[in-house]
Formats: structure tokens, sequence, C-alpha cells
């Protein structure tokens, strides 16, 4: 079967590639206009204070500064996609009242002519705060009753589930497993800042806006509320990104409305860039959780149940920390059939910069704690991990409790099987290797994450096609590229179901006034949700192809077929038609015809299918620096079916060095509201000098309700990588650590309290 | 604000400019005259993104002061290509897949391109220490050094 394609499964190049290489891509960093204004921010100096009065006189009197826009006077209308439906939550939002909530919360917007005169403009406003006191610690926030860091208060998100009942299952357990986990302030750290945008207000009352967002659509959406447009007179234009993470995910912290605003005032194109030290400091970063596990489990290997309490810090403002929290519970009841289940989740609000989503979206916290678990249990009974996990694993066929939903592809098994007869699971992890100095290990994770959101959210995806009177074709989505490569993977799914070469399919910017509606890039959708949608729409072109050749080739359509660029007849091949000499019928030459073929298909994902992955890490733990070296990875992903091999590796390789640095060098460091390490030099992300070898396995399960049987992979990828390296240092050295980022001081520490 | 007249050859073509004392080269390359190639990732020559080549060499244009590339020959991202010809190391970050989100490929590419011009046969571990001025949040890496090392082989079969 497999072979039979031409462009599924086979890894063509990027079709951006040539303008990334040849410095031709255009990024919102790169765009200048006439008239261009260069506009900034003020930001809070303080964690927590209420702004009594703001003096711009002196900034305005200088001859370059065209509009300023205060908290007091920027829109307040400032919603997240989560809440369009229910009209709720708009207190929770940036810009929306008087008090700052964490130190870089911004105050005021400057445009001015030039970037000198702005960064002079901004040296003279003065801003009088009444001081408020802040809340840093998550538990603080927790139980502070005269301190209200929202109107409602401190604590953001409640959640309580119990599937079966654990009391019960404790008392079968045979073993009983009990720790507290900490995680880190991960930073997405794309390599272009987050937060670069152009809005451009014209007098005939259109908006355009240029954002470097991966939600083109409901940055449309907000924009229209806040600025009180209708969403015809808005037009979002996503161009080349610089990275995402879930980064541009969150409501471009105010800035896409910031601009709109001085753009509106001053009639002139506005453009603002965050540097790198606004983007550390200033914009969303991994929820912080303490996840209090308590998992139970007989001494032959059946878990029994797991309770699970996680506090949550969304930090001053709250976009994704319902789901975030949401991701926590299903991943962690979707991966194990452990009958008897409690979750508790709560998300508290702090002084702190605030918390989005960011790859993996609350799986990686979460799965670092729940495979430790696993991996103390498969000691204390004397298993084989790799034996637990498929003794306890969620099947092909069973039921996923949360999604409600039948479980139709899982290939974990496979991913294990492969994965351990690679990296040799069984020998080196018998062997007690290394010396007393440097002692090697090798450690297990495997993960589950959801393929876009179909369940949980409002979640459409769309797609046009045109074809073209040469037989060429334009497809038209708004599934925006972030660089995973999306806009290459659905012309190849476009490809093979027109039957029209790859090279003869161009795809579009992400344009709000061309591209129909799509809910954006985020949650592993668009080779899933985003291929349905093309795939879709390329069936409906491809039938009214079939349907106008009936009359050329005078046989009924069901007898035909495409392929190779000709509609051909299926029992006598010699009766075809190319497809360029049909467009050119029936567009042109049939003057009772003139008609273009264009498929199109919007809709939401039938469902929302978990994809798999089983990471093997292998370290090195030097017991006297506490160092830990990384030596391999062994990573196998079950992604349904690799529609472009080469990327879904890239997204494979990728997410793993985001996971060592999870593991072992990320997270922003706080003191009193101020982040001590907002530049790349104190924030360490790993260099090409720091990798180990990194071997991707693609496994394909086949998943029913995919577009040739594809899931996601983007976000997995990085999901369980900490936990494989943290379970890796145990069998190394024998101490379990429970605090993310595993740093050198923990680890000698940890040998320390072991003698 | 004082200002100073400077020359300089980019990508084979001299330009007149008229330059403050403050201004990055960075800002000059892509603000004045509009090579916007030469990506800007932190401005702290942390991120190499901003790699460009200045007399052959790899240096950091958000670090440089433009009056102080007065008279040199700076090459771009730009200027590596002839005509619709890719260079050899554009060719090869294309197809070892070493490009994702492509902020960081320039800056990557004009390293591998000092790099190669200073040593034509580096070894994997020559690569990886040149590549880390680089930083890259998608790839992992492990692309972009094939990409270098192929490339480099490449162009030693092109000179023999």
């Amino acid at each position: 079967m497999t072979d039979s394609y031409t462009a599924v499964g086979k890894s063509f190049q990027r079709i951006d590639g040539i303008d990334k290489v040849t410095g031709a891509a255009k990024y919102a960093t790169d765009l200048r206009f006439e008239n261009m204004l260069y506009a900034g921010l003020l930001r809070s100096p303080h964690a927590h204070a209420k702004v009594t009065c703001i003096n711009t006189s002196a900034a305005e009197k200088l001859p370059g500064v065209k509009a300023v826009a205060t908290i007091f006077d920027v829109p307040k209308v400032v919603q997240y996609w989560f809440f369009l439906r229910t009209e709720k939550k708009k207190e929770q939002m940036f810009l929306h009242d008087n008090i700052v909530r964490f130190i870089g919360d911004p105050v005021l917007a400057i445009a001015a002519t030039s970037k000198e005169m702005l960064k002079k403009a901004l040296s003279l406003v003065t801003v009088e705060y009444e001081l408020l006191k802040s809340i840093q610690d998550p538990h603080t926030a927790l139980t502070e009753t005269k301190v209200n860091i929202h109107k409602k208060g401190n604590i953001a998100f409640k959640v309580n589930k119990e599937f079966g009942n654990v009391h019960e299952g404790f008392k079968a357990a045979d073993i009983i497993v009990e720790n507290t986990y900490h995680t880190s302030k991960q930073k997405h750290a794309s390599l272009e800042p987050i937060g670069t945008c152009v809005a451009s207000f014209q007098s005939n009352g259109k908006l355009t806006v240029y954002s470097s967002t991966q939600l083109p659509h409901w940055s449309q959406h907000y924009l229209a509320m806040a600025l009180g447009l209708s969403l015809n007179k808005v037009r979002v234009i996503k161009p080349f990104t610089g990275g995402a993470f879930g980064g541009r995910c969150g409501v471009i912290h105010g800035l896409e409305v910031m601009c709109s605003y001085l753009s509106r005032q001053t009639l002139q194109p506005v453009k603002m860039s965050f540097t790198r030290e606004e983007d550390f400091s200033a914009t969303e970063s991994r929820h912080p959780m303490t996840i209090r596990m308590k998992t139970g489990a007989t001494k032959e290997g059946m878990i029994t149940a797991n309770k699970v309490e996680i506090l949550s810090d969304t930090g001053g403002y709250g976009t994704h920390y319902i789901g975030v929290i949401a991701d926590c519970m299903s991943t962690g009841i979707g991966l194990y059939n452990i009958p008897n289940y409690s979750f508790s989740g709560t998300v508290v609000y702090t002084n702190k910069s605030p918390c989005g989503a960011l790859r993996g979206y609350g799986n990686p916290q979460m799965n670092f704690a729940q495979e430790s678990q696993i991996d103390i249990i498969a000691r204390k009974i004397g298993m084989d991990p790799m034996a637990l996990k498929l003794k306890n694993y969620r099947r092909e066929g069973e039921m996923d409790p949360v999604l409600n939903e039948l479980i139709l592809s899982n290939g974990l098994k496979e991913c294990l099987e492969k994965g351990a007869r690679s990296c040799g699971w069984e020998e080196k992890r018998l062997r007690q290797a290394g010396n007393d100095l440097i002692k090697k290990g090798i450690g297990l994770s495997i993960m589950l994450h959801g393929t876009g959101a179909a369940r949980a959210l409002p979640d459409p995806g769309s797609a046009t096609i045109m074809i073209n009177s040469d037989g060429t074709a334009n497809l038209h989505t708004a599934a925006a590229d972030e660089g995973q490569g999306n806009r290459t993977v659905l012309a190849q799914i476009a490809s093979e179901i027109l039957g029209i070469e790859f090279d003869n399919i161009s795809v579009s910017e992400t344009d709000t006034d061309i591209t129909p509606l799509d809910c954006g890039t985020h949650g592993s959708r668009q080779a899933y949700c985003g291929g349905l949608s093309v795939r879709n729409a390329a069936m409906d072109a491809r039938q009214k192809m079939l349907n106008h050749a009936q009359k050329y080739l005078k046989v009924e359509a069901n007898q035909l077929i495409i392929k190779n660029g000709h509609i051909i007849e299926k029992s006598n091949p010699d009766n075809n038609i190319s497809i360029k000499d049909l467009m050119q019928k029936i567009q042109i030459q049939d003057m009772g015809v003139c008609e273009q073929v264009i498929g199109s298909a919007s809709g939401i994902a039938p469902a929302m299918p978990g994809y798999y992955g089983a990471v093997f890490a292998e370290v090195e733990v030097n017991t006297q620096t506490g160092r830990v070296k990384v030596i391999k990875l062994t990573s196998a992903y079950d992604v349904g079916k690799a529609i472009n091999p080469d990327m879904v590796r890239g997204q494979i390789v990728g997410g793993g060095v985001m996971g060592i640095g999870f593991a072992l060098t990320e997270g922003l460091q706080l003191k009193d509201g101020h982040i001590l390490n907002p530049n790349f030099t104190d924030y360490r992300i790993l260099r090409s000098c720091d990798i180990p070898e990194i071997e991707p396995i693609i496994v394909e399960s086949n998943e029913p309700t995919g577009p040739f049987g594809a899931k996601g992979i983007g976000e997995g990828s990085m999901v369980n990588v900490a936990s494989a390296i943290s379970n890796a240092i145990c069998h190394a050295t024998g101490v379990r650590l429970t605090e993310l980022s595993i740093t050198p001081e923990q680890i000698l520490q940890s040998i320390k309290n072991s003698r | 604000m004082k200002k100073k007249n400077i020359w300089m050859n980019v990508n084979g073509e001299w330009h007149d400019l008229t330059v403050t004392l403050q201004d990055r080269l960075i800002d000059t390359l892509r603000d004045q005259i509009g090579l916007t190639g030469t990506k800007e990732g932190c401005g702290e020559g942390e991120c190499g993104a901003c790699t460009i080549n200045l007399n052959g060499k790899a240096v950091l244009a958000c670090l440089m002061l433009s009056v102080q590339a007065d008279g040199a020959q700076v090459t771009t991202i730009e200027g590596l290509q002839n005509g619709t010809d890719l260079h050899p190391l554009q060719t090869a970050f294309l197809t070892e897949s070493a490009v994702q989100c492509g902020y960081c490929t320039p800056g990557m590419i004009m390293a591998g391109h000092a790099l190669i011009k200073q040593n034509p046969d580096p070894d994997k571990t020559t690569v990886k220490t040149c590549l880390a001025n680089n930083l890259c949040r998608c790839t992992g890496y492990e692309q972009p050094v094939k990409a270098v090392l192929k490339a480099a082989g490449e162009m030693r079969r092109k000179i023999k």
C-alpha cells in the first residue's frame, strides 16, 4: 500500500526552504513600511502595584512622538479563544485595569518616528504606583486571603475527578510509593523573540496586522472585539515565524491590541518587537508545578491506584491554565489503565511572569512525576520497568476515560520493542556499568499526547484548493507553519489525492482575508486536523474533476481514477485525459462550462487521537562533580503515519534536545519577582557541542481517523525525555531526583544523603 | 548625533553610507541596505543569528559598530548564491533537512562558510564546536552539523 503512494511518506524538501536558506524569507521582525512608527512598552518595575498616575506630558512634547496609549486608555476586551464561546473570564487578561501583576507588566506604549526617539520618550514618562503586597510562592497564594491578585481571588481554577475508587485501590496494593515533584519555569526560547507585530490601520477603517502568531484567526477575533471592528475589517497576516513552541499561542501579550490601537490613533503603520530580555522576562513560560503523587501496585506489577494532587502556578495572568491542568489529567490517566485514579488540580495566581502554552502543555510536568513513580515501583518489586509498562499501558481497543473515546491506534508496544532492541536495553539495564567516579545508567519513559483539541475546544480547520487551467493547484490554508513544515506536509496530502505533482502545488501564506478559518497551530494538530481539512478539500476537488471528465471520456465518474496527472478509465487505461487538458477544456475552451474546479472543506476533526512514544536515555553521572552527561537518546514515536519522515525525525530530534534542556539546564530563576536569567548566557539552552547522539525511530500504527493514518508528533517528542533521563540517573547512581531541572548540586546532595 | 561616512563592500557591491557612531552593523545592513536575511535573536552576542562574514571571518553583526566595518568586505546570507544557483552550504541545509523555522539558518550557514574557508576539511567535532556559537531551538543541531560537513565535502570536490 505504502509503495503505491507518490507523495505521502516521502521526505520532500520543505516548500519554503529556498526562501529560508537565501535570506529571502521575511519574518515579522523584517517588515518595514513607509511612514512606519516604532512602538515600545514601559513595563512595571513592581511585582504588584496599583498605577495611580501616569505622566506622559514630557514625552508627548518630543517632536517624534506620535501616539501614547496607557493602560487607562487601551481597549479592555482582550479575550482568549477558550473564552470566545463563553464571554467569561475577561477579568483575567492583560491590560484590563490599573493593577500591574508582575515585573514587566505593560503600563503604557508609545509610538515614535524612530527607535532612538522611542527610547528617549519612554525614559521621560513618570509613573506613580501604590505598592501592594506581592505573592511569590504558590502555596502562599493558596492560603493568603488579604491579598487578591485578581478580583475573584488567587485561585484561578480547581478540578477534582475520581475514576474508580482510590481508597479501595490502595487497599489492594502491596506497595505504595508517595513523592512530591517540582518542575521548573521553562521558556520557549524560540530564536525569533516572541512578540513582534506590525499593525496598519487605514483611513477606510480596515486594520491589517502582521503578527508572528500561532493563531491568526483567533488573533483576528479578539482584535475585532477589542477594537469594536467587524471581522471583515480585520486582516491578520502571519509572515514567516522564527519558532513558536506554544509561545505565540497566548494573546501575544497585548501586543497586537496595543499596536493596533496606536495605529488607529495615527493612521500610520506601527511596529513593535520585543527584545530578548522582554521575551524571557515578560512573556509566557511553562507552568511550574508541585505534584504530589501516591501510587499503589501489587507485587506482580499491576498498578492499582494513583492519587495525584497538583498545584500549578500560572503567574500574574492566565491564558492556558485550564487546558494545561486538564492535559496533566488526560495524559496521566490515558497512558496507563489504572483502575482507580483520582486527580485534583489547583491553579493559583502569583505575582510572577505569566504562564501559558509550551510544547507538551502540562504533560512534561505530569510525565516526570508519573514516570518517576512507575520507575520506583519497578525497582521496588524487582521488575524490568519496560515489562511493568507493557503490563499496564492502555491498549488499542480500550476506552480513554477522560476523552470518552475508543483508542483506535496505539503503537506503544512497537515503540518499546524497537527502541529496546536498538539501544540494547536489556543488556545495559542488567549491567551496572562505569566505575566509582563515572557511573553509567539507562532509563526509560513512555508518553501519550493528544492530537488536536477536538474534544476540548472549538477547533475548526479548513482548506480550499483551486485547480488551475494548466493542471497545477493552489492550496489555501491557515494552518500556520512555525517551522515544523505543515505547509509542505499539507501539499503532500493534496498531491497524493489530486494526482498532481508535489512541485505543482503552491501553498498560500496564512492571511485571514484569503485563507479560510483555522484555529491555528497548537496541540500537534496540523498533520492530523490540517491534514484532514486538506484531504477533504482535495477529495472534493477530485470528485469535481472526475465529474467533468465523464463528459469527455464517456464513462461514469465511478469508473475513473486519477494517476500521474491523468484521469483514467479503470478498465481501459487508454481512455484517459490529462488533468491539464481537462482543466483547459472546462475553464477556457468549453464556453458552455467556463468553470474552475475549487475544492473546499471545513469542520472539526472526528477525534483527538493519542500518539505515543518511548524514550531510552543513556547517561553518565560524575559522582564527584554531580555532572550528568547524556550519552544517547533512543526515541521511538508512533505517529500513525509519517507523511514526511524527515520532518518527523526533525521533530523527534529537536524535541529530544529541548527535553534534555528541561531535564538538566533550563528554567527561569526568580527572586522577589525579578527574573535573574533573562538572557542566553544565564538561561542555558543546549548548544551543538552539548548534544548527544539521538536516534529517532518512527513507528506507524495507522490511525483510522487520520489522513493516510497520520496523527501528531510536535509536542510529544519532548514530553518524556526528562523523566527518561531522571530514571537513567537513578539506574546509574541509585538516587532519585524529584525536582527539575536536575542540577549537579542536587545530585551531589542526593548522593551524600543516600550514603 | 555625530555622523560619519563609511564605505563597505557588501556582497560584492560597494556602499557609501552615512552612519552614526552608535549604529550597529546589523542595523546598517538590515535597515539602511535592506538586507534582512541577517537576523537578530538576542542583540547581545549570545545566539549567533546575526553571524556574517567580515573580511572572511565569522563575526556577530549585533556586537559590531558600523564604523568598525569601514572599508571592510562583508558577506551576508544574500551574497552566497550565484544567480539562482545555490551555494553548496545552502543546498546541503535543504537536502539534510537542517532547516526548520529558518531564523537561525542564515547565521549557521555564514558560520559554516567562514569555517570551510579556514578549514576546507573539518571533522565533525570541529563543526560542532564552530556551530556552538549558533543557537537553534528547532533542529537539535544534528542536521545542521551534517549539512556543513556535506557542503565542505561538496566544495572540496568542486575545487578538484
